[in-house]
C-alpha cells in the first residue's frame, strides 16, 4: 500500500488529501478534504491528471517570430515537458485563424494542437 | 587597433576627465579620451546627489584647501556652461535645517565662514517662513540656514554634453578602453589598452575610483586615497512637488549624512550613509537602506518605502586625514613629468569647470603649448526632449520625423525618436538609453520599455538583440532565444 | 474621424478596456473610441499564451489570446473607432484628452465620458529595495513574459523567481517548459501569493520548489546576475540571520505585487484609494470628476480576467448613458468602511439604488468568517485569503433595506461561521 498526496484546487481552502492506494493502484482511503466535490476532484486527479497544453511555436510571419497555440483537449501532465518539446520544431505559415489545427494527432495522443490567436500576415 | 598618437590622453570619461578634454578643446592640441565603460559619467558621476554646492554648506571648506579653490572658481563658470552645453542647470537654493540650539550654533559659525570667503547669500530664516516655504518638512526643524545659490544639474547629461562639445571641438573619445599599462619611452608614454597600444606625451589620469591604480603603473602614486562608499535613493516623481528646496540636516549619526533634493527631472533624491567599503563594490545592503528611509523620514516623516523607486551606491575618494579628509588630488605628479592626476573625492560635479581651467595651466606648465583653437565653438545642442517640447514643437518633430510620435517609455514619456537620436550621438546599452533619455527611470523602472527599447537598439545598432548589454561587457540582457533551449531553430 | 464627437473615450485595450467599450456601444453610445498604446487591441493578453481564461465570462478554459480575440472581434463588428500606437500624455479636470502618435502627431479630444482602464504594472526592484549589486538578468515576470512569448528571448537559463504572484509561478511553468531551470520560486508569506491553482498546476507539476517564508537578501553579479543569497524570515518578514544560502542563477524574475496604472487619473484629478490603488469609485464605476469611469485592474487588482471585463462593462454602461442623459442622476452617497479584516473595497462608495457588484479583498488569511457588509448583506466562509477576491452581487431590491439615513457601512470578516 502506498500513500500519495494531492492539494484539491477546487476553492481557495487549497484543502491538502490523503490517499491511500493499494497494490492495484485502487484508492482505497481519501482523508482531508472538506466537501463532496473536493473528493471527486481528488479522485479524478489521481487516477487521470490532465492538463491542456499551452504554448507558443516559431513562424515564417515577418510580424511576429512566435504564435501561441494549445492543445484542443488535455494531455496527462507526465507528457506536457515531451509534448513542448515536440512543438518546438513546428513552424507555422500565415495566413492562420483562430482555432484552426496547426499539428494533428500530437505524440499519437490522440490530441490536436490549434491556433489561439489569428495570424494574418 | 592600430598604433595610435596623440599629445595628451586622457584616462576616464566621467564629469572631470569630460572637463578637462572639453576645456583643452579650445586649444590647438590632438586629444584622446578613453574610457572603459560603455559610455560616459557612469562611475562617481552617475552615483552623484545632482547638487552643485558652493563651498559655503559644510565647515570642512576652509580657503587653504586646494578643493575650495576648485569650488569657488567653478561658481561664476557652471551656470554658463550649462547653458552653452544646452543641458539643465536650476538654482533652487538650499535649507540647512535648525533643530535645536547647538545647531543653531554650528550653523552661525557656517554663515559667518561663508560669508569670510565672500559667497553671499546666507540668511536665517525663523519657522513660519520656513513653513511658508516648505510646508511638508518635519515639524522638528525651528528654523533654517537659507543659501539660496545652490543649484541642481544633471551629472551624466552634464558629462556627454561636455564630451559631445568636445568632440566637436575635435577631441578623439574612445569608449570601453581601458588602460591595462603605461610605459615611459624617452618623451612618450606608450599606453597599453585592452584595444591595444597609444603613444601620448602627456597624460591626465581622471580614472575616478581607478585614479591611484592609474597612478601606480608609472609610480606616481604620491597620494593615497579612501574609498567611501554612498547611498542614495530616489523617490517617484508624484512626491517631486513635496520640497522645492535642497533640503539638509545635520546627520544624527557619525558617517551618515542627510540630504533630501530635488532634481532636474522632477524626482526627489536622498542621499545617507558614508562608510569605507571595498572599492568597485557598489552593491547595497538591507541596513544601508534601512538607515536611509530613517534618516529621510527625518526631514519627511511620513515617507515609505513604497514610495521609493531606485537606489544606489556609490563611491568618493577621499585622501587622508593629515592631508585633510576633504582635500583633493590635482596635481602634476613629482616624480613623473607630464603625468596629471585629478580627483576631487567630493564634490566632483561643483568642481568640474575650474578643474579644468586648472588642468589645462598645469599640462601647460608640464610643457603643453596651448594656442587656442579657432574652429573653437563652446555651443552644443542637446537632443529633443519630446515631452518637454509646446504642442508646435512636437508636431514640427513628429513631421519631421514620425518616430517622435511613438511614445516607448510611458512613465517619462520617452519617445522612439529620443531613443534613436541616443543612439546616434553614441548610446550603445540599455543603460546608456536610460541615462541620455531618460527611458526606464521611471517609476516601473523599465518594466515597460526594457523589451522594446532594446528592439530599437538591435536595429539601430545593427545588431541581434540577444547582443544587446544592460552596461557592456558581460552584461548581456536576453542570454537565448525563445526554443533555443529545445532545439528550436527561431 | 472627427475626434469632436466622441461619446465615449476608452483607454487601455486589455479584456477592460475592450469589455468597456462594446458595453457603451451596446447600450447606444453613438462614437466609441478606444486608445491603445500597443500596436494591437489586447493589453497584456497577448502575452498570456496560458489558459485559464474566459471560465466564467465564456463559460470556456481559453488562452490571453483567444480571449482577446473574442473581444476584437465584436469591437470591429460593431464598428467601434480604434487608435492604436497612441499614448494618452494628459487628462484634464474637465475631461479634456490629449494623446500623442506618430500619424496625427498630438490629438486633443473631449470626449462626453472617458473610461479609465489603463490596467497595472508591476511591482520592481527599486520599490522593494533589494540589497545587492545592479548586474543586468533582474526582470519583472510580465517583462519576462513579453520576451519569452512575443519577442522570443529567454533571459536566462538558470531561474530564481521571488515572488509567488500568478504571474511568476505562470512564468515558472513556462519557462520548464521552454527548457530553461527554475531553481526556485521563493515566497516571505508563509503561503502563496497566486492562486491554489497556479502553485498546483505551475510549481508542483514541474517538481519547482518553493520556499515559503523565504526572501532574497542579497543579489551577486557585476555585469550579470551570478547567484543570489535567500534567507529564511521571521514573522516581522525579517531575515533570520544563519539561515541564508546561495543560490546560482544568472536570471531574477521578480513577481512581487501590482500596481493600478493611475498617473492618468492623478492628472485628471481622481481621488484614489490608497487601499485599494486605483480610483474611489461608486456602483457605476464613476470616479469623483463627473463623467470619468473606471473598471478592471485600474481600480483594484483583479484575480480573474473574467471580473476585469465584467467589472469594466459597468463603468461602459454607465459612461455611455450618460452623454445620451446629460447628468445622471444621484441619491445619496454611502461610504463603504473597511473594518476587521477587509483591506479594500470597491465600489467604495454607493450612491444610488442600483444593482452593485462589490469586491473585496481581505488583509489575512482566515477560517470560517462571516464576511459582513452593515446590516445588509452577510455570507459564511470556509476561509478567506487575500490572495482570492471575494465577489458580491447585491441586487436593487437587497439595497432598499439600507436606512435611507445610512451613510456609511461597515464591512468586515466576523470571526466564526
Amino acid at each position: 500500500m502506498v500513500e500519495e498526496k494531492i492539494i484539491c484546487i477546487g476553492c481557495p481552502l487549497g484543502c491538502e488529501t490523503n490517499l491511500k492506494i493499494d497494490d492495484q493502484g485502487e484508492v482505497i482511503k481519501i482523508t482531508g478534504y472538506k466537501c463532496k466535490e473536493g473528493r471527486q476532484y481528488v479522485l479524478e486527479e489521481y487516477r487521470s491528471p490532465v492538463r491542456v497544453l499551452t504554448a507558443t511555436v516559431l513562424t515564417q510571419s515577418s510580424a511576429r517570430p512566435l504564435f501561441p497555440v494549445r492543445s484542443n483537449r488535455p494531455l496527462l501532465k507526465t507528457q506536457l515537458k515531451e509534448a513542448a518539446k515536440a512543438l518546438a520544431g513546428v513552424k507555422v505559415k500565415p495566413p492562420i485563424r483562430v482555432g484552426q489545427t496547426i499539428l494533428s494527432n500530437l505524440m499519437n495522443t490522440g490530441v490536436d494542437v490549434i491556433a489561439t490567436d489569428d495570424l494574418t500576415y | 587597433m592600430e598604433q595610435m598618437e596623440t599629445e595628451v590622453l586622457i584616462i576616464g570619461g566621467g564629469v572631470l576627465g569630460a572637463a578637462v578634454a572639453r576645456e583643452l578643446s579650445r586649444y590647438k592640441v590632438d586629444v584622446i579620451l578613453v574610457e572603459k565603460e560603455a559610455d560616459f559619467g557612469w562611475g562617481s558621476t552617475k552615483t552623484n546627489m545632482c547638487i552643485v554646492c558652493q563651498g559655503g554648506d559644510t565647515l570642512e571648506f576652509r580657503p587653504e584647501y586646494h578643493r575650495s579653490k576648485l569650488v569657488w572658481d567653478s561658481i561664476p563658470l557652471m551656470e554658463l556652461l550649462c547653458q552653452e552645453l544646452d543641458v539643465p542647470f536650476k538654482r533652487v537654493g538650499e535649507l540647512a535645517l535648525i533643530r535645536n540650539n547647538e545647531e543653531l550654533g554650528k550653523f552661525r559659525k557656517l554663515k559667518s565662514k561663508a560669508e569670510k570667503f565672500g559667497l553671499a547669500g546666507h540668511q536665517f530664516i525663523d519657522q513660519d517662513t520656513l513653513r511658508q516655504m516648505e510646508p511638508n518638512i518635519t515639524r522638528e526643524a525651528i528654523a533654517a540656514l537659507y543659501d539660496p545659490n545652490i543649484a541642481i544639474v544633471d551629472p551624466v547629461r552634464l558629462t556627454i554634453a561636455l564630451i559631445e562639445n568636445a568632440g566637436q571641438n575635435g577631441v578623439k573619445v574612445m569608449r570601453e578602453t581601458e588602460v591595462l599599462n603605461i610605459s615611459q619611452k624617452g618623451n612618450q608614454f606608450e599606453v597599453g589598452t585592452n584595444r591595444g597600444s597609444m603613444k601620448c606625451r602627456f597624460i591626465v589620469n581622471a580614472a575616478g575610483t581607478s585614479v591611484d591604480k592609474i597612478a601606480r603603473l608609472v609610480n606616481s602614486d604620491d597620494f593615497v586615497l579612501y574609498p567611501i562608499r554612498g547611498y542614495v535613493g530616489i523617490l517617484d516623481k508624484n512626491l517631486g512637488d513635496l520640497i522645492k528646496h535642497e533640503i539638509h540636516m545635520r546627520p544624527d549619526a557619525p558617517g551618515q549624512m542627510n540630504i533630501l533634493t530635488p532634481s532636474v527631472h522632477g524626482n526627489l533624491f536622498f542621499g545617507t550613509t558614508m562608510q569605507p567599503a571595498r572599492r568597485g563594490d557598489y552593491s547595497t545592503t538591507r541596513r544601508i537602506a534601512q538607515i536611509g528611509l530613517q534618516n529621510v523620514r527625518k526631514i519627511i516623516p511620513d515617507l515609505s518605502e513604497k514610495d521609493i523607486i531606485h537606489s544606489f551606491a556609490g563611491f568618493l575618494m577621499f585622501r587622508n586625514w593629515e592631508v585633510g579628509w576633504h582635500e583633493c588630488v590635482v596635481q602634476a605628479s613629482r616624480k613623473v613629468s607630464r603625468f596629471i592626476s585629478i580627483c576631487i573625492g567630493y564634490p566632483g560635479v561643483s568642481a568640474a569647470p575650474g578643474t579644468g581651467r586648472e588642468v589645462a595651466e598645469l599640462l601647460r606648465r608640464e610643457g603643453l603649448r596651448l594656442e587656442s583653437n579657432p574652429g573653437f565653438s563652446p555651443f552644443r545642442k542637446a537632443s529633443p526632449n519630446f515631452s518637454k517640447l509646446s504642442e508646435e514643437q512636437q508636431k514640427e518633430l513628429i513631421a519631421q520625423d514620425s518616430r517622435y510620435g511613438h511614445v516607448v517609455c510611458r512613465c517619462e514619456t520617452v519617445t522612439e525618436g529620443e531613443i534613436v537620436e541616443a543612439v546616434r550621438r553614441g548610446a550603445t546599452t540599455l543603460d546608456g538609453i536610460k541615462f541620455r533619455t531618460r527611458a526606464g527611470m521611471g517609476r516601473c523602472q523599465g518594466g515597460f520599455c526594457t523589451p522594446r527599447v532594446t528592439k530599437i537598439l538591435g536595429r539601430e545598432l545593427g545588431l541581434p538583440e540577444e547582443k544587446i548589454t544592460k552596461k557592456g561587457r558581460k552584461s548581456r540582457l536576453l542570454l537565448y532565444k525563445t526554443k533555443e533551449l529545445l532545439g528550436g531553430e527561431l | 474621424m472627427k475626434f469632436s464627437d466622441v461619446d465615449v473615450a476608452v483607454i487601455g485595450s486589455g479584456p477592460a478596456g475592450m469589455a468597456a467599450a462594446i458595453k457603451a456601444k451596446e447600450e447606444g453610445a453613438e462614437h466609441v473610441l478606444i486608445l491603445e498604446r500597443q500596436e494591437q487591441l489586447g493589453g497584456l493578453l497577448h502575452q498570456c499564451v496560458h489558459n485559464g481564461f474566459g471560465l466564467l465570462y465564456f463559460g470556456q478554459d481559453l488562452t490571453g489570446p483567444e480571449y482577446a480575440c473574442r473581444f476584437v472581434e465584436k469591437v470591429r463588428d460593431l464598428g467601434i473607432e480604434v487608435l492604436l500606437e497612441t499614448m494618452v500624455t494628459q487628462i484634464s479636470v474637465d475631461r479634456k484628452l490629449t494623446a500623442v502618435n506618430s500619424r496625427e502627431g498630438p490629438i486633443h479630444l473631449q470626449p462626453k465620458s472617458i473610461v479609465l482602464a489603463m490596467g497595472c504594472r508591476e511591482r520592481s526592484r527599486g520599490q522593494l529595495s533589494i540589497p545587492g549589486t545592479r548586474p543586468a538578468g533582474i526582470f519583472t515576470a510580465g517583462t519576462a513574459q513579453r520576451l519569452v512569448n512575443v519577442e522570443g528571448f529567454i533571459p536566462g537559463k538558470k531561474v530564481v523567481i521571488l515572488g509567488s504572484g500568478d504571474i511568476g509561478m505562470i512564468m515558472a511553468r513556462r519557462l520548464s517548459l521552454e527548457g530553461v531551470e527554475v531553481k526556485a520560486v521563493v515566497e516571505i508569506l508563509p503561503y502563496v501569493g497566486g492562486l491554489i491553482r497556479n502553485e498546483v498546476q505551475c510549481l508542483h507539476d514541474f517538481d519547482i520548489p518553493l520556499l515559503l517564508e523565504h526572501t532574497v537578501t542579497q543579489i551577486h553579479g557585476e555585469q550579470r546576475v551570478e547567484a543570489v543569497t535567500l534567507a529564511k524570515v521571521d514573522k516581522n518578514k525579517r531575515p533570520v540571520d544563519g539561515t541564508e544560502q546561495n543560490i546560482e542563477c544568472d536570471t531574477l524574475l521578480l513577481s512581487v505585487g501590482l500596481i493600478p496604472e493611475n498617473e492618468l487619473s492623478r492628472m485628471a484629478g481622481v481621488d484614489l484609494d490608497p487601499l485599494a490603488g486605483g480610483p474611489v469609485v461608486d456602483e457605476r464605476r464613476e470616479t469623483n470628476i463627473p463623467g470619468i469611469f473606471a473598471g478592471g485592474n485600474v481600480v483594484h487588482v483583479h484575480d480573474l480576467v473574467d471580473d476585469v471585463s465584467w467589472e469594466a462593462e459597468i463603468a461602459g454602461a454607465w459612461a455611455a448613458r450618460l452623454p445620451q442623459k446629460g447628468d445622471l442622476e444621484k441619491k445619496g452617497k454611502t461610504i463603504l468602511r473597511p473594518g476587521r479584516n477587509i483591506r479594500s473595497i470597491v465600489p467604495q462608495t454607493i450612491s444610488d439604488q442600483s444593482d452593485v457588484t462589490f469586491y473585496i479583498r481581505v488583509k489575512e488569511m482566515e477560517e470560517k468568517v462571516r464576511l459582513r457588509i452593515g446590516d445588509i448583506y452577510h455570507r459564511a466562509f470556509r476561509v478567506v485569503k487575500p490572495s482570492e477576491m471575494i465577489k458580491v452581487d447585491l441586487l436593487k431590491k437587497e439595497l432598499k433595506r439600507l436606512k435611507e439615513r445610512t451613510t456609511e457601512l461597515d464591512v468586515e470578516c466576523e470571526k466564526g461561521e
